[in-house]
Protein backbone atom coordinates (compact mmCIF):
# COMPACT_ATOMS: atom_id res chain seq x y z
CA UNK A 1 0.00 0.00 0.00
CA UNK A 2 2.98 2.28 0.36
CA UNK A 3 3.01 2.83 -3.39
CA UNK A 4 -0.45 4.40 -3.26
CA UNK A 5 0.88 7.18 -1.08
CA UNK A 6 3.53 8.27 -3.48
CA UNK A 7 1.69 7.91 -6.79
CA UNK A 8 -1.85 9.12 -7.18
CA UNK A 9 -4.01 6.44 -8.82
CA UNK A 10 -5.69 7.28 -12.08
CA UNK A 11 -8.31 4.58 -11.54
CA UNK A 12 -11.69 5.39 -10.16
CA UNK A 13 -14.28 2.79 -9.20
CA UNK A 14 -17.93 3.53 -8.76
CA UNK A 15 -21.18 1.57 -8.74
CA UNK A 16 -23.95 1.56 -11.30
CA UNK A 17 -27.24 -0.16 -11.98
CA UNK A 18 -27.99 -1.37 -15.47
CA UNK A 19 -30.94 -2.95 -17.16
CA UNK A 20 -29.80 -6.02 -19.10
CA UNK A 21 -31.50 -8.50 -21.38
CA UNK A 22 -31.74 -12.03 -20.04
CA UNK A 23 -31.66 -15.03 -22.31
CA UNK A 24 -33.42 -18.02 -20.75
CA UNK A 25 -31.78 -21.16 -22.08
CA UNK A 26 -33.87 -24.32 -22.09
CA UNK A 27 -31.80 -26.75 -24.16
CA UNK A 28 -28.17 -27.38 -23.35
CA UNK A 29 -26.75 -27.84 -26.84
CA UNK A 30 -25.05 -25.40 -29.15
CA UNK A 31 -27.02 -26.53 -32.24
CA UNK A 32 -30.35 -25.81 -30.61
CA UNK A 33 -29.30 -22.26 -29.73
CA UNK A 34 -28.23 -21.66 -33.31
CA UNK A 35 -31.56 -23.02 -34.60
CA UNK A 36 -33.66 -21.07 -32.12
CA UNK A 37 -31.88 -17.81 -32.90
CA UNK A 38 -32.35 -18.33 -36.61
CA UNK A 39 -36.06 -18.95 -35.99
CA UNK A 40 -36.40 -15.57 -34.27
CA UNK A 41 -36.02 -13.87 -37.65
CA UNK A 42 -36.28 -10.10 -37.53
CA UNK A 43 -36.96 -10.12 -33.77
CA UNK A 44 -33.25 -10.77 -33.42
CA UNK A 45 -32.65 -7.21 -34.60
CA UNK A 46 -33.73 -6.04 -31.15
CA UNK A 47 -30.79 -7.82 -29.59
CA UNK A 48 -28.19 -6.27 -31.89
CA UNK A 49 -25.40 -4.87 -29.75
CA UNK A 50 -27.18 -5.82 -26.52
CA UNK A 51 -25.42 -7.14 -23.43
CA UNK A 52 -27.17 -10.33 -22.33
CA UNK A 53 -27.12 -12.50 -19.25
CA UNK A 54 -27.59 -16.24 -19.75
CA UNK A 55 -30.14 -17.70 -17.36
CA UNK A 56 -29.42 -21.38 -16.64
CA UNK A 57 -32.35 -22.00 -14.26
CA UNK A 58 -34.12 -24.40 -16.59
CA UNK A 59 -31.09 -26.53 -17.35
CA UNK A 60 -29.89 -29.66 -15.56
CA UNK A 61 -27.42 -28.32 -12.95
CA UNK A 62 -25.17 -31.39 -13.28
CA UNK A 63 -24.74 -31.15 -17.02
CA UNK A 64 -21.65 -29.52 -18.53
CA UNK A 65 -22.59 -26.67 -20.85
CA UNK A 66 -21.06 -25.59 -24.18
CA UNK A 67 -20.16 -22.04 -23.07
CA UNK A 68 -17.53 -21.41 -25.74
CA UNK A 69 -19.94 -22.45 -28.54
CA UNK A 70 -22.71 -20.31 -27.08
CA UNK A 71 -20.40 -17.32 -26.87
CA UNK A 72 -19.39 -17.71 -30.49
CA UNK A 73 -22.98 -18.13 -31.72
CA UNK A 74 -24.26 -15.15 -29.74
CA UNK A 75 -21.42 -12.91 -30.84
CA UNK A 76 -21.98 -13.94 -34.45
CA UNK A 77 -25.57 -12.77 -33.97
CA UNK A 78 -24.47 -9.40 -32.60
CA UNK A 79 -25.06 -10.02 -28.87
CA UNK A 80 -22.54 -9.66 -26.07
CA UNK A 81 -22.96 -12.27 -23.32
CA UNK A 82 -21.62 -10.75 -20.11
CA UNK A 83 -22.46 -13.31 -17.44
CA UNK A 84 -24.64 -16.16 -16.25
CA UNK A 85 -27.15 -16.54 -13.50
CA UNK A 86 -28.80 -19.41 -11.67
CA UNK A 87 -25.72 -21.53 -12.34
CA UNK A 88 -24.70 -24.56 -10.28
CA UNK A 89 -21.18 -24.38 -8.77
CA UNK A 90 -19.66 -26.47 -11.60
CA UNK A 91 -21.48 -24.49 -14.26
CA UNK A 92 -20.36 -21.26 -12.62
CA UNK A 93 -16.75 -22.46 -12.69
CA UNK A 94 -17.04 -23.42 -16.37
CA UNK A 95 -18.62 -20.05 -17.13
CA UNK A 96 -15.84 -18.24 -15.28
CA UNK A 97 -13.27 -20.12 -17.38
CA UNK A 98 -15.03 -18.54 -20.40
CA UNK A 99 -14.88 -15.07 -18.81
CA UNK A 100 -18.55 -15.12 -17.83
CA UNK A 101 -19.08 -14.12 -14.19
CA UNK A 102 -21.86 -15.64 -12.12
CA UNK A 103 -24.28 -12.77 -11.43
CA UNK A 104 -26.24 -13.02 -8.22
CA UNK A 105 -28.95 -10.90 -6.67
CA UNK A 106 -32.38 -11.72 -7.98
CA UNK A 107 -32.34 -15.46 -8.55
CA UNK A 108 -35.58 -16.05 -6.66
CA UNK A 109 -37.42 -13.76 -8.99
CA UNK A 110 -35.90 -15.47 -11.98
CA UNK A 111 -36.98 -18.91 -10.81
CA UNK A 112 -40.65 -17.98 -10.77
CA UNK A 113 -41.18 -14.77 -12.68
CA UNK A 114 -44.95 -15.21 -12.73
CA UNK A 115 -45.11 -15.27 -8.96
CA UNK A 116 -42.72 -12.40 -8.23
CA UNK A 117 -45.28 -9.89 -7.01
CA UNK A 118 -46.98 -12.32 -4.68
CA UNK A 119 -43.74 -13.49 -3.18
CA UNK A 120 -42.63 -9.91 -2.58
CA UNK A 121 -45.89 -9.16 -0.83
CA UNK A 122 -45.77 -12.19 1.42
CA UNK A 123 -42.15 -11.85 2.56
CA UNK A 124 -41.96 -9.96 5.84
CA UNK A 125 -39.17 -7.52 6.34
CA UNK A 126 -38.74 -4.77 8.88
CA UNK A 127 -38.96 -1.21 7.58
CA UNK A 128 -35.86 0.94 7.20
CA UNK A 129 -36.17 3.89 9.60
CA UNK A 130 -34.40 7.15 8.89
CA UNK A 131 -34.25 9.62 11.79
CA UNK A 132 -32.24 12.47 10.27
CA UNK A 133 -33.37 14.77 7.46
CA UNK A 134 -32.55 13.69 3.93
CA UNK A 135 -30.97 16.59 2.10
CA UNK A 136 -30.52 17.61 -1.51
CA UNK A 137 -28.45 15.04 -3.40
CA UNK A 138 -28.96 12.27 -0.83
CA UNK A 139 -30.83 9.08 -1.48
CA UNK A 140 -32.27 6.41 0.79
CA UNK A 141 -33.58 3.03 -0.26
CA UNK A 142 -35.79 0.80 1.86
CA UNK A 143 -34.66 -2.53 0.43
CA UNK A 144 -37.10 -5.39 0.69
CA UNK A 145 -39.70 -3.43 2.66
CA UNK A 146 -40.95 -0.04 3.78
CA UNK A 147 -39.03 3.15 4.33
CA UNK A 148 -39.97 5.41 7.23
CA UNK A 149 -38.54 8.93 7.28
CA UNK A 150 -39.06 10.75 10.56
CA UNK A 151 -37.60 14.08 9.41
CA UNK A 152 -37.82 16.11 6.22
CA UNK A 153 -37.06 14.83 2.75
CA UNK A 154 -35.79 18.02 1.12
CA UNK A 155 -35.94 19.11 -2.48
CA UNK A 156 -33.38 17.27 -4.57
CA UNK A 157 -33.38 14.24 -2.23
CA UNK A 158 -34.84 10.88 -3.21
CA UNK A 159 -36.54 8.20 -1.12
CA UNK A 160 -37.24 4.76 -2.58
CA UNK A 161 -38.66 1.56 -1.16
CA UNK A 162 -39.71 -1.86 -2.33
CA UNK A 163 -42.72 -1.39 -0.07
CA UNK A 164 -44.45 1.75 1.22
CA UNK A 165 -42.79 5.12 1.84
CA UNK A 166 -43.80 7.06 4.96
CA UNK A 167 -42.57 10.61 5.52
CA UNK A 168 -43.39 12.35 8.79
CA UNK A 169 -41.59 15.60 7.94
CA UNK A 170 -42.31 17.61 4.80
CA UNK A 171 -41.86 15.60 1.59
CA UNK A 172 -40.20 17.98 -0.85
CA UNK A 173 -38.03 15.66 -2.89
CA UNK A 174 -38.87 12.58 -4.91
CA UNK A 175 -40.62 9.56 -3.42
CA UNK A 176 -40.83 6.21 -5.19
CA UNK A 177 -42.68 3.29 -3.63
CA UNK A 178 -42.85 -0.27 -4.92
CA UNK A 179 -39.75 0.18 -7.02
CA UNK A 180 -39.50 -3.57 -7.70
CA UNK A 181 -42.99 -3.53 -9.17
CA UNK A 182 -45.20 -3.91 -6.10
CA UNK A 183 -48.38 -2.15 -7.22
CA UNK A 184 -49.96 -2.20 -3.75
CA UNK A 185 -47.24 0.06 -2.35
CA UNK A 186 -48.27 3.53 -1.21
CA UNK A 187 -46.71 6.81 -0.20
CA UNK A 188 -47.86 8.48 3.01
CA UNK A 189 -46.70 11.93 3.99
CA UNK A 190 -47.45 14.66 6.50
CA UNK A 191 -46.87 17.47 4.04
CA UNK A 192 -47.05 16.82 0.36
CA UNK A 193 -44.65 19.16 -1.45
CA UNK A 194 -42.97 16.50 -3.55
CA UNK A 195 -41.23 17.09 -6.85
CA UNK A 196 -42.28 13.66 -8.03
CA UNK A 197 -44.16 10.64 -6.69
CA UNK A 198 -44.09 7.18 -8.23
CA UNK A 199 -45.53 3.77 -7.49
CA UNK A 200 -44.37 0.66 -9.33
CA UNK A 201 -42.92 2.84 -12.08
CA UNK A 202 -46.03 4.98 -12.62
CA UNK A 203 -44.98 8.51 -11.83
CA UNK A 204 -46.36 12.00 -11.58
CA UNK A 205 -44.74 15.37 -11.06
CA UNK A 206 -46.35 17.87 -8.72
CA UNK A 207 -46.39 21.59 -8.13
CA UNK A 208 -47.91 24.09 -5.74
CA UNK A 209 -51.13 24.14 -7.77
CA UNK A 210 -52.09 20.72 -6.49
CA UNK A 211 -55.14 20.90 -4.18
CA UNK A 212 -53.41 18.83 -1.49
CA UNK A 213 -50.11 20.73 -1.65
CA UNK A 214 -48.70 21.16 1.84
CA UNK A 215 -51.29 18.78 3.31
CA UNK A 216 -51.16 15.29 4.75
CA UNK A 217 -51.79 12.93 1.87
CA UNK A 218 -51.36 9.45 0.52
CA UNK A 219 -50.57 8.28 -2.97
CA UNK A 220 -51.70 4.95 -4.35
CA UNK A 221 -51.95 3.19 -7.68
CA UNK A 222 -55.27 2.12 -9.13
CA UNK A 223 -54.81 0.35 -12.43
CA UNK A 224 -52.60 2.66 -14.41
CA UNK A 225 -53.43 5.84 -12.53
CA UNK A 226 -51.93 7.41 -9.47
CA UNK A 227 -54.39 8.79 -6.97
CA UNK A 228 -53.57 11.35 -4.33
CA UNK A 229 -56.06 11.74 -1.49
CA UNK A 230 -56.02 13.47 1.87
CA UNK A 231 -54.83 11.31 4.74
CA UNK A 232 -57.61 12.23 7.14
CA UNK A 233 -60.42 11.15 4.83
CA UNK B 1 -7.43 21.42 22.03
CA UNK B 2 -8.54 23.76 19.28
CA UNK B 3 -12.02 23.86 17.82
CA UNK B 4 -12.17 23.64 14.04
CA UNK B 5 -14.91 25.61 12.32
CA UNK B 6 -15.59 25.39 8.60
CA UNK B 7 -17.27 28.28 6.81
CA UNK B 8 -19.02 26.72 3.84
CA UNK B 9 -22.01 27.14 1.52
CA UNK B 10 -21.90 25.08 -1.66
CA UNK B 11 -22.71 28.15 -3.70
CA UNK B 12 -20.14 30.78 -4.59
CA UNK B 13 -20.33 34.50 -3.89
CA UNK B 14 -22.57 34.23 -0.83
CA UNK B 15 -20.03 35.66 1.63
CA UNK B 16 -17.88 32.79 2.90
CA UNK B 17 -14.58 34.68 2.82
CA UNK B 18 -16.12 37.87 4.22
CA UNK B 19 -17.61 35.79 7.02
CA UNK B 20 -14.41 33.85 7.66
CA UNK B 21 -12.43 37.08 8.00
CA UNK B 22 -15.01 38.81 10.20
CA UNK B 23 -15.70 35.78 12.36
CA UNK B 24 -12.02 34.97 12.93
CA UNK B 25 -11.35 38.64 13.78
CA UNK B 26 -14.28 38.64 16.21
CA UNK B 27 -12.97 35.59 18.03
CA UNK B 28 -9.48 37.10 18.22
CA UNK B 29 -10.90 40.42 19.51
CA UNK B 30 -12.31 38.46 22.41
CA UNK B 31 -8.88 37.12 23.23
CA UNK B 32 -9.02 33.70 21.56
CA UNK B 33 -5.94 32.56 19.68
CA UNK B 34 -7.35 32.12 16.19
CA UNK B 35 -6.06 31.07 12.80
CA UNK B 36 -7.99 31.39 9.56
CA UNK B 37 -7.04 29.14 6.63
CA UNK B 38 -7.81 29.74 2.97
CA UNK B 39 -8.81 26.44 1.34
CA UNK B 40 -9.70 28.05 -1.98
CA UNK B 41 -6.52 27.04 -3.78
CA UNK B 42 -5.91 28.94 -7.00
CA UNK B 43 -8.35 31.74 -6.12
CA UNK B 44 -6.52 33.38 -3.22
CA UNK B 45 -9.02 35.80 -1.71
CA UNK B 46 -8.75 35.62 2.05
CA UNK B 47 -5.43 37.48 2.24
CA UNK B 48 -6.96 40.29 0.13
CA UNK B 49 -9.97 40.59 2.40
CA UNK B 50 -7.65 40.52 5.43
CA UNK B 51 -5.35 43.09 3.81
CA UNK B 52 -2.18 41.03 4.01
CA UNK B 53 -1.64 40.02 0.38
CA UNK B 54 1.71 41.78 0.20
CA UNK B 55 3.05 39.83 3.14
CA UNK B 56 2.48 36.37 1.65
CA UNK B 57 5.80 34.62 1.11
CA UNK B 58 5.05 30.99 1.87
CA UNK B 59 1.57 29.48 1.84
CA UNK B 60 -0.54 26.52 2.97
CA UNK B 61 0.46 24.47 -0.07
CA UNK B 62 4.18 25.05 0.59
CA UNK B 63 3.66 23.75 4.12
CA UNK B 64 1.72 20.71 2.88
CA UNK B 65 4.51 19.86 0.46
CA UNK B 66 7.20 20.37 3.08
CA UNK B 67 8.70 23.38 1.26
CA UNK B 68 8.22 25.64 4.26
CA UNK B 69 7.60 25.34 7.97
CA UNK B 70 4.19 26.25 9.32
CA UNK B 71 5.62 29.20 11.29
CA UNK B 72 7.04 30.66 8.08
CA UNK B 73 3.67 30.59 6.34
CA UNK B 74 1.51 31.94 9.18
CA UNK B 75 0.94 35.69 8.85
CA UNK B 76 0.09 37.72 11.91
CA UNK B 77 -2.93 40.00 11.43
CA UNK B 78 -2.14 43.70 11.21
CA UNK B 79 -4.81 44.64 13.76
CA UNK B 80 -5.09 41.74 16.17
CA UNK B 81 -2.14 40.01 17.73
CA UNK B 82 -4.14 36.83 18.48
CA UNK B 83 -5.05 36.32 14.85
CA UNK B 84 -3.05 34.52 12.18
CA UNK B 85 -3.76 33.92 8.52
CA UNK B 86 -2.66 30.86 6.58
CA UNK B 87 -2.97 31.98 2.95
CA UNK B 88 -3.26 29.65 0.02
CA UNK B 89 -1.45 29.44 -3.27
CA UNK B 90 -2.55 31.34 -6.33
CA UNK B 91 -0.64 29.16 -8.77
CA UNK B 92 -1.57 25.63 -7.76
CA UNK B 93 -4.88 23.84 -8.06
CA UNK B 94 -7.07 21.95 -5.64
CA UNK B 95 -5.24 18.65 -6.12
CA UNK B 96 -2.34 20.19 -4.21
CA UNK B 97 -4.39 19.73 -1.03
CA UNK B 98 -3.57 16.14 -0.10
CA UNK B 99 -5.55 14.41 2.62
CA UNK B 100 -2.45 13.52 4.64
CA UNK B 101 -0.90 16.96 4.17
CA UNK B 102 -4.01 18.79 5.41
CA UNK B 103 -4.30 16.40 8.36
CA UNK B 104 -0.68 17.05 9.35
CA UNK B 105 -1.09 20.84 9.24
CA UNK B 106 -4.36 20.70 11.19
CA UNK B 107 -2.68 18.53 13.80
CA UNK B 108 0.14 21.03 14.17
CA UNK B 109 -2.28 23.98 14.49
CA UNK B 110 -4.28 22.19 17.19
CA UNK B 111 -1.69 22.81 19.88
CA UNK B 112 -1.12 26.47 19.03
CA UNK B 113 -4.64 27.84 18.68
CA UNK B 114 -8.08 27.92 20.31
CA UNK B 115 -9.98 28.22 17.03
CA UNK B 116 -9.12 27.10 13.51
CA UNK B 117 -11.40 28.71 10.92
CA UNK B 118 -11.44 27.01 7.50
CA UNK B 119 -12.61 29.19 4.63
CA UNK B 120 -14.03 26.68 2.16
CA UNK B 121 -14.12 27.09 -1.62
CA UNK B 122 -17.50 26.96 -3.36
CA UNK B 123 -18.72 23.71 -4.84
CA UNK B 124 -18.68 20.18 -3.50
CA UNK B 125 -15.36 19.08 -5.01
CA UNK B 126 -12.19 18.00 -3.28
CA UNK B 127 -11.27 21.48 -2.00
CA UNK B 128 -14.58 21.87 -0.19
CA UNK B 129 -14.40 18.30 1.13
CA UNK B 130 -10.90 18.85 2.55
CA UNK B 131 -12.04 22.10 4.19
CA UNK B 132 -14.94 20.46 6.02
CA UNK B 133 -13.28 17.13 6.81
CA UNK B 134 -11.74 18.12 10.15
CA UNK B 135 -14.57 20.39 11.33
CA UNK B 136 -16.15 20.29 14.78
CA UNK B 137 -18.63 23.00 13.82
CA UNK B 138 -19.86 24.43 10.54
CA UNK B 139 -21.16 27.86 9.62
CA UNK B 140 -23.35 27.40 6.56
CA UNK B 141 -23.50 30.75 4.78
CA UNK B 142 -26.73 31.16 2.84
CA UNK B 143 -28.30 33.97 0.82
CA UNK B 144 -32.06 34.36 0.88
CA UNK B 145 -32.64 32.86 -2.55
CA UNK B 146 -33.69 29.38 -3.64
CA UNK B 147 -30.52 28.21 -5.36
CA UNK B 148 -28.34 29.21 -2.41
CA UNK B 149 -30.68 27.41 0.00
CA UNK B 150 -30.62 24.31 -2.17
CA UNK B 151 -26.81 24.30 -2.28
CA UNK B 152 -26.65 24.79 1.48
CA UNK B 153 -28.94 21.82 1.89
CA UNK B 154 -26.60 19.79 -0.28
CA UNK B 155 -23.55 20.79 1.74
CA UNK B 156 -25.37 19.96 4.99
CA UNK B 157 -25.90 16.45 3.66
CA UNK B 158 -22.20 16.22 2.85
CA UNK B 159 -21.26 17.53 6.31
CA UNK B 160 -23.36 14.75 7.81
CA UNK B 161 -21.81 12.05 5.64
CA UNK B 162 -18.26 12.89 4.57
CA UNK B 163 -16.58 14.55 7.55
CA UNK B 164 -14.05 12.91 9.83
CA UNK B 165 -16.60 12.92 12.62
CA UNK B 166 -19.10 11.12 10.40
CA UNK B 167 -16.55 8.60 9.19
CA UNK B 168 -15.38 7.80 12.70
CA UNK B 169 -18.92 7.65 14.09
CA UNK B 170 -18.37 10.49 16.53
CA UNK B 171 -20.90 13.13 17.50
CA UNK B 172 -21.95 15.00 14.34
CA UNK B 173 -20.65 18.43 13.35
CA UNK B 174 -22.54 21.31 15.02
CA UNK B 175 -24.40 23.08 12.23
CA UNK B 176 -25.07 26.83 12.25
CA UNK B 177 -27.03 28.82 9.71
CA UNK B 178 -25.78 32.27 8.80
CA UNK B 179 -28.06 34.22 6.52
CA UNK B 180 -26.14 36.91 4.63
CA UNK B 181 -27.04 39.73 2.21
CA UNK B 182 -30.44 39.94 3.88
CA UNK B 183 -32.58 42.87 2.74
CA UNK B 184 -35.76 43.04 4.86
CA UNK B 185 -37.37 45.49 2.46
CA UNK B 186 -36.97 43.13 -0.47
CA UNK B 187 -38.26 40.28 1.66
CA UNK B 188 -41.34 42.35 2.35
CA UNK B 189 -41.73 42.96 -1.36
CA UNK B 190 -41.57 39.24 -1.99
CA UNK B 191 -38.32 39.40 -3.96
CA UNK B 192 -36.32 37.46 -1.40
CA UNK B 193 -36.98 34.44 0.76
CA UNK B 194 -37.70 35.39 4.34
CA UNK B 195 -35.72 34.26 7.34
CA UNK B 196 -38.62 31.97 8.26
CA UNK B 197 -38.68 30.44 4.77
CA UNK B 198 -34.98 29.63 4.90
CA UNK B 199 -35.18 28.19 8.40
CA UNK B 200 -38.18 26.10 7.45
CA UNK B 201 -36.27 24.66 4.51
CA UNK B 202 -32.93 24.00 6.19
CA UNK B 203 -34.01 23.36 9.79
CA UNK B 204 -30.73 24.05 11.54
CA UNK B 205 -30.09 26.54 14.37
CA UNK B 206 -29.69 30.17 13.29
CA UNK B 207 -26.40 31.83 14.18
CA UNK B 208 -27.25 35.23 12.76
CA UNK B 209 -28.43 37.45 9.96
CA UNK B 210 -26.04 39.82 8.17
CA UNK B 211 -27.85 42.64 6.39
CA UNK B 212 -27.11 43.50 2.76
CA UNK B 213 -24.82 46.50 2.92
CA UNK B 214 -22.37 48.47 0.80
CA UNK B 215 -20.07 48.54 3.82
CA UNK B 216 -19.06 44.96 2.94
CA UNK B 217 -17.77 46.08 -0.43
CA UNK B 218 -15.86 49.01 1.07
CA UNK B 219 -14.38 46.77 3.74
CA UNK B 220 -13.13 44.09 1.38
CA UNK B 221 -11.73 46.63 -1.07
CA UNK B 222 -9.76 48.21 1.76
CA UNK B 223 -8.64 44.83 3.09
CA UNK B 224 -10.36 45.31 6.43
CA UNK B 225 -12.54 42.54 7.89
CA UNK B 226 -16.12 43.87 8.02
CA UNK B 227 -16.36 43.47 11.78
CA UNK B 228 -13.91 46.40 12.12
CA UNK B 229 -16.21 48.82 10.28
CA UNK B 230 -17.12 50.69 13.46
CA UNK B 231 -20.77 51.45 14.03
CA UNK B 232 -22.03 49.79 10.85
CA UNK B 233 -24.93 47.33 10.84
CA UNK B 234 -22.65 44.68 9.41
CA UNK B 235 -20.07 45.07 12.14
CA UNK B 236 -22.73 44.85 14.87
CA UNK B 237 -24.32 41.83 13.19
CA UNK B 238 -20.99 39.98 13.03
CA UNK B 239 -20.30 40.81 16.68
CA UNK B 240 -23.65 39.22 17.53
CA UNK B 241 -22.69 36.17 15.49
CA UNK B 242 -19.45 35.70 17.42
CA UNK B 243 -21.24 36.19 20.75
CA UNK B 244 -23.91 33.62 19.87
CA UNK B 245 -21.30 31.17 18.68
CA UNK B 246 -19.64 31.46 22.08
CA UNK B 247 -22.95 30.71 23.80
CA UNK B 248 -24.30 34.20 24.59
CA UNK B 249 -27.93 35.11 23.99
CA UNK B 250 -28.40 38.03 21.62
CA UNK B 251 -31.69 39.26 20.15
CA UNK B 252 -31.90 39.25 16.34
CA UNK B 253 -31.29 42.62 14.70
CA UNK B 254 -31.60 43.96 11.17
CA UNK B 255 -34.41 41.61 10.18
CA UNK B 256 -37.14 44.26 10.02
CA UNK B 257 -37.30 46.91 7.29
CA UNK B 258 -36.12 50.36 8.39
CA UNK B 259 -38.89 52.80 9.09
CA UNK B 260 -38.58 55.50 6.49
CA UNK B 261 -39.18 59.07 7.63
CA UNK B 262 -42.28 61.08 6.90
CA UNK B 263 -40.73 63.19 4.14
CA UNK B 264 -39.08 60.24 2.54
CA UNK B 265 -42.42 58.47 2.42
CA UNK B 266 -44.08 61.59 1.06
CA UNK B 267 -41.58 62.21 -1.72
CA UNK B 268 -40.60 58.61 -2.35
CA UNK B 269 -37.27 57.17 -1.29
Amino acid sequence: MSASKTAKSTLRFSGGVFTLSILHLTVATADSLQRELAAQGSALQLLQGAAVVLDLAELDPARPLPFSDWLRILRDNGCFPIGVRNASPTQAADAAANALPHLRGNEAKAASPALSTQSAASSISLATVLTHPLRSGQRQYGRGGDLVCLAAVNAGAEVLADGHVHVYGPLRGRALAGVQGEEGARIFCQRLEAELVAIAGVYMTLDAEHPLWGKAAQVFLDGEHLHIIALDK
Amino acid sequence: MAQTVVVTSGKGGVGKTTTSAAFASGLAQRGHRTVVIDFDVGLRNLDLVMGCERRVVYDFINVIHGEARLQQALIRDKMLENLYILPTSQTRDKDALTTEGVARVMEELQSQFDYIICDSPAGIESGALRALYHADAAIVVTNPEVSSVRDSDRILGILAARSKRAEEGEEPIREHLLLTRYAPKRVQGGEMLSLDDVQELLRIPLLGVIPESEVILQASNQGIPAIHMQGSDVSLAYEDVVARFLGEERPLRFVQPEKSGFFKRLFGG
